[in-house]
């Protein structure tokens, strides 16, 4: 076979065919794009840690030493241990007590106990911090504080004041951070901690390990007792592992993976497709052409050579730019998933770029060979016959009854278009329907997920909380109570009590306890939250059962059911102290709390089993209309210094999922509006004679467009109608897989999402689809002069 | 004479330079002319009849039909004329093939808006008229030559337009096929209908035609009366 004709009859078709050639590489690129992006999601969804623990050199032990016992040369000589491949530190560490005042609330929020470290700077060769707004600290009075830091979001500007040290130092926040094992919850320089340490507390020093095998928790342990023996005997005060951050991180995502890899899936079908039509479409259209050649002398296996090329040099330009897009989408894609794993940075690997590259270019191959094969094999006449039009007959029928519909003739002319190429119609609508699918489980997801944070944070029914944890503390160790006085902790309560009862906008509230217990067959015991009161209003979704009416009820999470092997209507023993009491479970409630069983009962169902248990919170609901961050401020004061009140916010995980899911949303409809656009492209140029004839009669440039976005629009009505009960399936069974990956069950109201309005909307979303993608197609088609066209074959 | 067509220095180029198409034409039409323009193949007949029609624009020079300056009309103001004023018969009739007979008549009275009724009633009388009522459901690939183009004289005619045009309206027809069509426009034209007709046919221009005017290279070689 010679090859420079086929070579120059290869790039004559790419050039005098511009429009198509593009549209070839468009499709191939974006699909590219689409499919490196979903298989990147798959990847990154299954093993974000790993990912975000290698490219952050992550510690695979965080140690804390006694700065007393051991000397600084002692510690980095530990580097030098044949275990070890890599250290750093030390670096200072201190425990400290903190508050913060949030912008809008008046007072301070107490934090929880805070692990600052001394670092120089976020990089070296282990625990390498990532920096995700702001700068690092560089002077005394800086922090970096952790984005998992316990407590509420904290801002780049925001002041820290630290409590329980001399001169309660203040400290500007000046970055956000996030060290892979969580080493620390916040960094400062290495000078300041010694003046943030709490007076008579021992110095210690943070060290941070790469070990050469760290495969096992059974190897760290060894690893971790190689230093242990090279400090000074009880110099090594903790150890934490990577492997069970790693647990902690895995479970946390595991919720999320099954939803990534629905979006995924449905790119990647939708990607096969529209390439598989766009190629063969494209080489169908040249059957005319094809024709010209075997006339003039081009042998079948020339002909199907020449289309190949054709084909292959708009593919090879396509998956290069839908790699190259790809990655640049996933920068801001992969870095939301990042977040909301809370692993550093993610990236799509090399060898999915180079797969979903080779494959693309696999797929377009045969997709362009088969019918190349196809025409090869017809003579010159049947080609150039074959590529005139539609196998004649296909969709008359249709034509005739639309031209009978009570519609504008541009409308029916184009409804009945379709089912002239049924097979190209039955693709277009397979990727439109996967479009609308996606659009409608995101939906319904967007509801699920605004809803399961509204049950997971309280923030609707119980927006403020009063803690009495350092209340709490210094009731009980006070002075000794003189005898026949009263208990501080019950006169501090009534007090609290009092207070919100005389605090304008609050609607009730209730008294909570918590307290872990015994259960058999849960390992590690349950986590009860006992309530003083009717608590039936403070948010917790019920799955099945009901709430508790009084003591010895208790509604229990999947997790507790799933442990001990119950089920709503059963009993289960609960135990502290050598005590027991039996408590019947009347309702299961959506609970997650990362994988931990939880009860809620009546603070008297405890009474035998904990008798000195004492509130530690009041949960308070507000009445309509008030604002939260106004009522703390103004509550605040009125209890004074040592509780304190803080706010159930939106999680900042559920913004960026929420985040995330709109992004493929978005990305998986324009996939499929390029589909359409694709097969619009086919038609119209394989219709531009016809579409003359109608100008030539006078169809004006409206007409026109709405002709051609009609030749679409009833498939995405089509589509959109057979989306709707997709979606919701989609729905239906990826929300529960969700739960279940996050050991809960789903309460009705998670599933049930969809209003009818919001149903009737999504039924558009096909629609929208299609105009979306035949808008601009049918401008071309408006824009072409009427006698170009007649002259079209 | 009561003017319907009227070009002044008319010049059509096509992309890529090269000697025009059409020449710097002048040429008027009255109301109830039928003008036969003739001349070899490429001397710019059919880019004429374009240029009348509002298919295509001139480059230079005006086109005036029935008080409509044709050259500068909008996109959708062409289209309202063409399917208000002017009729359109092509050489390979131009048929869609998968709209019947009736449909593929009806379609200009349909873009136009014409009441469905009257748009019918309208349809039915050309396609008796013309004697092919009989195929109203049948569609084009099923008719012959002859047949075909007598629908498409009903489609151009479904609007009454003003002015009738025809692209070798028998050059892919055989001869006694040919000669049934053209009897069929001079009928047309002895009821009132304007005509202009393109062929390189000498017979049907002396037979069919008041007026031949002849191109030559783009330009106006000659003008002479006929029939």
């Amino acid at each position: 076979m010679s090859g420079h004709p086929v070579l120059r009859a290869a790039r004559s078709g790419v050039t005098g065919r511009r429009v198509q050639a593009a549209v070839i590489g468009l499709v191939v690129g974006v699909s590219t794009a689409a499919s490196a992006l979903a298989l990147g999601l798959i990847i990154d969804a299954n093993a974000p840690f790993d990912h975000a623990f290698a490219a952050q050199q992550g510690a695979h032990a965080t140690t804390t030493v006694d700065g007393s016992k051991a000397t600084a040369a002692q510690l980095s000589a530990t580097a030098r241990l044949p275990q070890v491949a890599a250290a750093a530190g030390p670096f200072p560490e201190t425990i400290v007590t903190a508050q913060v005042t949030i912008p809008g609330v008046l007072g301070s929020l107490h934090l929880p106990p805070v692990t600052l470290a001394g670092r120089a700077s976020p990089g070296g060769p282990v625990d390498d911090i990532a920096l995700d707004r702001g700068r690092w600290a560089q002077r005394p009075g800086e922090i970096v504080v952790s984005r998992d830091m316990p407590g509420p979001t904290l801002q780049v500007g925001q002041r820290i004041t630290i409590t329980g040290t001399r001169g309660t130092p203040s400290l500007t926040v000046v970055g956000i951070g996030k060290s892979i094992t969580d080493s620390a919850d916040g960094w400062v320089v290495p000078g300041e901690v010694a003046a943030l340490r709490a007076p008579g507390a021992s110095p210690a020093e943070q060290m941070l390990y790469r070990f050469r095998s760290a495969g096992s928790p059974g190897a760290v342990s060894s690893d971790v007792a190689a230093v242990r023996a090279a400090l000074p005997p009880g110099s090594l005060l903790g150890s934490q592992s990577y492997l069970t951050v790693k647990l902690q991180a895995t479970s946390s995502i595991a919720p999320w993976v099954p939803f990534i890899v629905a979006f995924a899936l449905i790119g990647l079908v939708m990607s096969v497709l529209i390439v598989v039509n766009v190629v063969s479409g494209a080489v169908v259209a040249g059957y005319r052409r094809i024709g010209v050649l075997r006339s003039i002398g081009f042998t079948p296996g020339q002909v199907v050579a020449v289309y190949v090329w054709q084909v292959a040099v708009c593919a090879v330009a396509g998956c290069l730019g839908g790699v190259l897009l790809g990655n640049l989408l996933s920068v801001p894609l992969l870095g939301q998933t990042a977040r909301v794993f809370g692993v550093g940075s993610l990236a799509i690997p090399v060898w999915v770029d180079v797969a979903v590259a080779a494959g693309m270019l696999a797929l377009t191959g045969i997709a362009a060979l088969l019918p190349a094969l196809r025409a090869g094999r017809l003579s010159a006449v049947q080609a150039i016959a074959t590529g005139r039009a539609p196998r004649p007959d296909h969709g008359y029928a249709a034509h005739r009854l639309l031209g009978r519909a009570r519609l504008p003739r541009p409308l029916t002319v184009g409804l009945a278009a379709p089912f002239a190429r049924p097979a190209r119609t039955l693709v277009t609508l397979v990727a439109i329907l996967l479009g609308a699918t996606a659009a409608t489980f995101a939906a319904g997801l967007s509801t699920s997920l605004d809803r399961a944070e509204l049950d997971l944070s309280h923030s609707g029914s119980e927006p403020v909380q009063v803690d009495l944890g350092a209340g709490l503390v210094k009731a009980k160790l006070g002075a000794p109570r003189p005898p026949g006085t009263e208990e501080p902790a019950a006169v501090q309560q009534r007090a609290v009590e009092a207070a919100l009862r005389a605090q304008p906008g609050t609607l009730r509230y209730v008294a909570e306890a918590d307290a872990q217990v015994a259960v058999p067959g849960i390992p590690g015991g349950a986590w009860v939250r006992a309530f003083r009161g009717d608590a039936s209003w403070t948010g917790y979704a019920v799955i099945t059962g009901r709430w508790y009416h009084g003591p010895g009820e208790a509604d229990v999470n999947t997790y507790f059911l799933t442990a001990t092997g119950t089920s709503v209507g059963g009993t289960a023993a609960i135990t502290s102290g050598g005590k027991r009491v039996m408590v019947r479970i009347v309702g299961e409630i959506f609970d997650p709390e990362n994988g931990t069983a939880s009860v809620l009962t009546d603070f008297r169902t405890l009474a035998g089993v904990l008798p000195g248990l004492t509130p530690r919170q009041y949960d308070v609901a507000l009445r309509p209309g008030v604002n939260a961050g106004r009522y703390a401020s103004a509550l605040g004061p009125v209890l004074g210094q040592d509780l304190g009140v803080s706010l159930n916010g939106t999680d900042p995980l559920f913004v960026s999922l929420l985040a995330l899911v709109s992004a493929l949303t978005v990305l998986l409809m324009l996939v499929a509006g390029l589909g359409v656009l694709n097969t619009v492209v086919l038609t119209t140029r394989e219709r531009a004679h016809d579409l003359g004839v109608f100008k030539a009669v006078g169809m004006t440039p409206r007409q026109t467009i709405a002709m051609v976005v009609s030749s679409v629009a009833g498939i995405g009505l089509v589509a959109g109608l057979i989306a709707i009960p997709a979606g919701i399936s989609v729905h239906d069974y990826v929300l529960p897989a969700m739960g279940h990956a996050a050991l809960t069950g789903i309460p009705p109201s998670l599933l049930d999402v969809y209003q009818p309005w919001e149903l009737a909307l999504l039924a558009l979303s096909g629609i929208v689809i299609a105009a979306g993608g035949a808008l601009i197609p049918a401008g071309w088609a408006a824009r072409t002069r009427t006698a170009t066209a007649l002259r079209a074959e | 004479m009561n003017l319907l067509v009227q070009l002044s220095d008319v010049t059509k180029r096509y992309d890529g330079g090269g000697a025009p198409a059409v020449d710097n034409v002048s040429l008027e039409v009255g109301h109830g002319e039928s003008v036969a323009v003739m001349g070899p193949s490429g001397s710019g007949k059919s880019t004429l009849l374009n240029l009348i029609a509002g298919l295509d624009r001139p480059t230079s020079g005006s086109v005036h039909v029935g008080g409509d300056r044709v050259d500068k009309l909008s996109e959708t103001r062409l289209a309202r004329y063409r399917r208000g004023k002017v009729g359109m018969i092509f050489q390979f009739f131009n048929l869609l093939d998968d709209m019947t007979v009736a449909d593929n008549v009806l379609l200009p009275a349909q873009l136009a808006g014409v009441p469905a009724a009257r748009a019918r009633a309208r349809a039915a009388e050309l396609l008796a008229a013309l004697r092919i009522e009989r195929h109203r459901d049948a569609y084009p690939a099923r008719l012959s030559g002859g047949e075909r183009q007598r629908v498409a004289i009903a489609r151009a005619l479904v609007n009454r337009p003003a002015l009738l045009l025809a692209d070798e309206p028998t050059g892919a027809l055989d001869t006694a096929t040919g000669e049934e069509i053209g009897e069929l426009l001079l009928d047309l034209n002895s009821s009132g209908q304007t005509l202009v007709l393109v062929t390189h046919n000498p017979d049907l221009a002396a037979r069919y035609a008041s007026r031949v005017i002849r191109l030559v290279d783009g330009q106006v070689s000659t003008a002479t009366g006929a029939r």
